[in-house]
């Protein structure tokens, strides 16, 4: 008996690993022996420039080999004119390795510059930074421009938000329901926001072997099932525990408009640094405007619930404060790749909150999502940030 | 260890976020505690120092596979014979190739297409009268073959005759004429294609009535584009960019110096030559010998050429370089190091 429950697991094991052995000797036979088949065609060479620093009297630029072979910076120019320049740490990049160029060259502020780099094949390469700022040397005084502005976009337009809740609380269930699928409607928008932020930001500064579009979509439907699972479990345990249903599933709105609000931070604070932006008390209005439509998310959920004041708060600040941090990182070391992964973080949070609230509504209001009150909430939700949005 | 309560990584994450603000605060430049070791020297004369590798077209004479000093001042006056009938008889061998890789700026390696080996091909000099015999050898992949500027038959033009490659050969015989500085470049299809990769070079005919001694240089003025964008990524006087930049071209002062020069820059409708702190006498082609102009700019369309006669009063170092300025901050740019003349160098012989 226990003879032929060991030769059957054995069995079992083999079965599982005979597979991965043919793809091992596939994968050693096409480096090896048959790579010589596979030499068909001319891989081209590619680098990216994914940061461009304006220092005192000297640009600084990141490079990166993107491309499937490996390269030499030989050459830089500022403006299609060659420069006398460094590269640190040596010339030579293997894939994915990334080299500091250092041109020095007197660059006047506000002016557009193209960035040109030539590789030994005497392939040139080109960025185009449409106003030269000089670069943040982080300080004090900055941290806190960036606290100041992380606060006005983040924390101050989400309290003002919750500031709807004795109104949301007076109103019928029908009225609730709207607000609930109003919600729905603003998280969707902020959703289809984040996924074409990180889209662009991915096509204009990633590299194309990152894929950028798989990228976002792998790290929004990871982040979507992440939370979705513990979402679930917090909404369970809810039932038994001190916080109930409501405010779990606040608590996973909120998340999920920090996790949002993070990588609007880093956009801001990114605009500020590579000086693309000028931050206007306009566009400050128009964030605020914007945002506080996210207290009202929260909000919606927990009108039903007393004592709400501290969670309220508690809340508040984890969808805002991020906007602060994201700021600082964005303004201090961006890097256009944590960006596409943080927004893409926040897109999968505010879908998995928008399942979460549409399942509630569901339960609440007798299996029907297809209520006037759902429908013109959805809706008015979106046209509300749609208008709001043209403020930004 | 296990963190157990949400309060427990609350704190955690507070505490990094503290710990980065800190840091960023405390190390304003980042961390960089590594040496210098580099020095190089920008356009505008600051010096930076670099613990990488520089980046900078400066040539050593002993990295660069063509040189362009030893190009400026060889004239190739082939091999002389002398007809029956007293006629100077002058044979000279070229031989096309397109398959050489060549550093043409420092780490940047580009197909030039080349007569004897070079871009641009060697200078072949004769007298007018004399009969140029060349014999062309096509040692290429592709179909090539030699068009002389100047005056000699419809079979011997180098436009419907194509030299076929790997070893294929043809025999150029004019007469020597007329009188002024030419280009010679294959012209075969697509001829862009031909004349940007490097098939071409200077032919130089004398008046039988030598031009008075001076020092004499050639310079062709070309550009290389390198990504094949139909647009120089460098240009130069004598191919190599910045050259004679960093390595001055040393003249005498009260010497006659002679240039002649010859624009074969393409995709690029105009070029222009200048000179600092003098003018110079311009002969447009070099057929007459009474300048046209008494200038330090003259513009130059695609082959365009003449010759340029000028003297330097007083030493010291003297640019020349494209007043498209574009140009020559892609390369095409150099200096004259004028040297206080010793003695008077009258004996120097020229032709021969």
């Amino acid at each position: 008996m226990a003879v032929s429950d060991n030769s059957s697991k054995g069995k079992l094991i083999a079965s599982g690993v005979i597979p991965f052995a043919f793809l091992i000797i596939l994968i050693a036979y096409i480096f090896g022996p048959g790579s010589e088949l596979l030499d068909l065609g001319v891989p081209l060479p590619e680098v990216t420039m994914e940061k461009v620093d304006f220092l005192d009297s000297e640009i600084q630029v990141t490079v990166r080999n993107t491309g499937p072979i490996p390269v030499e910076v030989a050459m830089a120019d500022i403006n299609d004119r060659i420069q006398p320049a460094a590269v640190e740490p040596d010339r030579y990049l293997e894939r994915y390795e990334t080299a500091l160029v250092r041109i020095p060259f007197e660059w006047n502020e506000a002016e557009p510059y193209r960035i040109g780099i030539t590789i030994e094949d005497g392939t040139r390469f080109e960025k185009e930074i449409e106003a030269a700022a000089p670069a943040l040397e982080p300080s004090l005084e900055l941290l806190g421009f960036f606290a100041i502005i992380g606060t006005y976009v983040g924390i101050i337009p989400v309290m003002i938000g919750l500031l709807w809740l004795p109104f949301i609380r007076r109103i019928s269930k029908q009225k609730y329901h709207f607000f609930l699928a109003l919600t729905a409607g603003l998280l969707l928008f902020l959703a289809i926001d984040s996924v074409e932020e990180a889209l662009e930001v991915s096509d204009e500064s990633l590299a194309g072997s990152f894929n950028g579009v798989l990228l976002v979509a792998t790290v929004l439907i990871l982040s979507f099932l992440g939370l979705y699972y513990t979402g679930e479990k917090l909404v369970s345990r809810a039932k038994s525990s001190r916080i109930t249903k409501p405010v779990a599933i606040a608590l996973m709105i909120s998340i999920g408009i920090g996790l949002h609000n993070f990588g609007e931070g880093l956009a801001i604070g990114a605009a500020v640094g590579l000086g693309s932006v000028a931050f206007s008390t306009f566009l400050i209005i128009g964030f605020a405007l914007h945002n506080t439509t996210e207290g009202i998310a929260i909000a919606s959920p927990l009108s039903r619930e007393k004592k709400v004041i501290g969670k309220l708060v508690a809340m508040g600040l984890i969808a805002g404060a991020p906007a602060i941090f994201g700021a600082w990182i964005g303004g201090f070391v961006y890097s256009p790749f944590t960006s596409v992964i943080f927004l893409s973080i926040g897109a999968g949070a505010i879908f998995q909150v928008i399942i979460t609230i549409l399942k509630w509504i569901r339960e609440e209001g007798d299996k029907n999502l297809s209520s006037v009150a759902v429908a013109s909430g959805f809706a008015i939700g979106m046209v509300i940030m749609y208008l709001t949005s043209i403020l930004v | 260890m296990e963190i157990k309560s949400r309060s427990g990584i609350m704190m955690m994450s507070m505490f990094v976020i503290v710990t980065i603000s800190i840091l960023f605060v405390a190390f304003p430049g980042g961390i960089n505690a590594q040496q210098e070791e580099n020095v190089f020297v920008t356009h505008s004369g600051a010096i930076v120092k670099t613990t990488g590798e520089i980046l900078d077209p400066l040539y050593t004479s002993a990295t660069v596979e063509f040189d362009p000093m030893e190009y400026l001042r060889d004239f190739n006056y082939g091999r002389i014979s002398q007809l029956d009938d007293g006629t100077t008889l002058r044979e000279y061998t070229i031989i096309a190739n397109d398959e050489e890789i060549m550093e043409v700026s420092p780490g940047i390696f580009y197909n030039v297409w080349t007569f004897n080996g070079t871009v641009p091909g060697p200078t072949i000099r004769a007298t007018e009268g004399d009969i140029v015999r060349v014999k062309f050898i096509n040692n290429g992949e592709k179909e090539h073959t030699m068009h002389f500027h100047g005056i000699h038959p419809a079979g011997m033009d180098g436009v419907f005759e194509p030299v076929g490659g790997n070893g294929g050969q043809f025999i150029y015989e004019f007469e020597a004429g007329p009188v002024g500085v030419h280009p010679y470049h294959c012209h075969v299809m697509p001829l862009e294609e031909h004349i940007v990769h490097g098939l071409y070079g200077v032919f130089i005919v004398d008046p039988k009535e030598k031009r008075p001694v001076a020092d004499e240089m050639v310079m062709v003025l070309n550009g290389l584009d390198t990504d094949f964008d139909t647009e120089n990524n460098f240009y130069a006087a004598n191919t190599i960019p910045f050259y004679y930049q960093h390595h001055p071209i040393q003249i005498n002062t009260n010497e006659l110096i002679r240039v002649y020069v010859v624009n074969m820059v393409e995709f690029d409708p105009i070029n222009n030559f200048h000179l600092h702190g003098n003018l110079y006498k311009y002969y447009p082609t070099g057929t007459d010998i009474v300048p046209s102009f008494y200038t330090d700019m003259i513009t130059l369309s695609q082959t365009e050429r003449g010759i340029m006669e000028f003297e330097y009063q007083y030493p010291g170092k003297y640019l020349f370089h494209a007043h498209k300025v574009e140009f020559s901050e892609k390369g095409w740019v150099g200096i004259f190091l004028v040297n206080e003349n010793q003695e008077n160098t009258e004996s120097e012989e020229y032709g021969s």
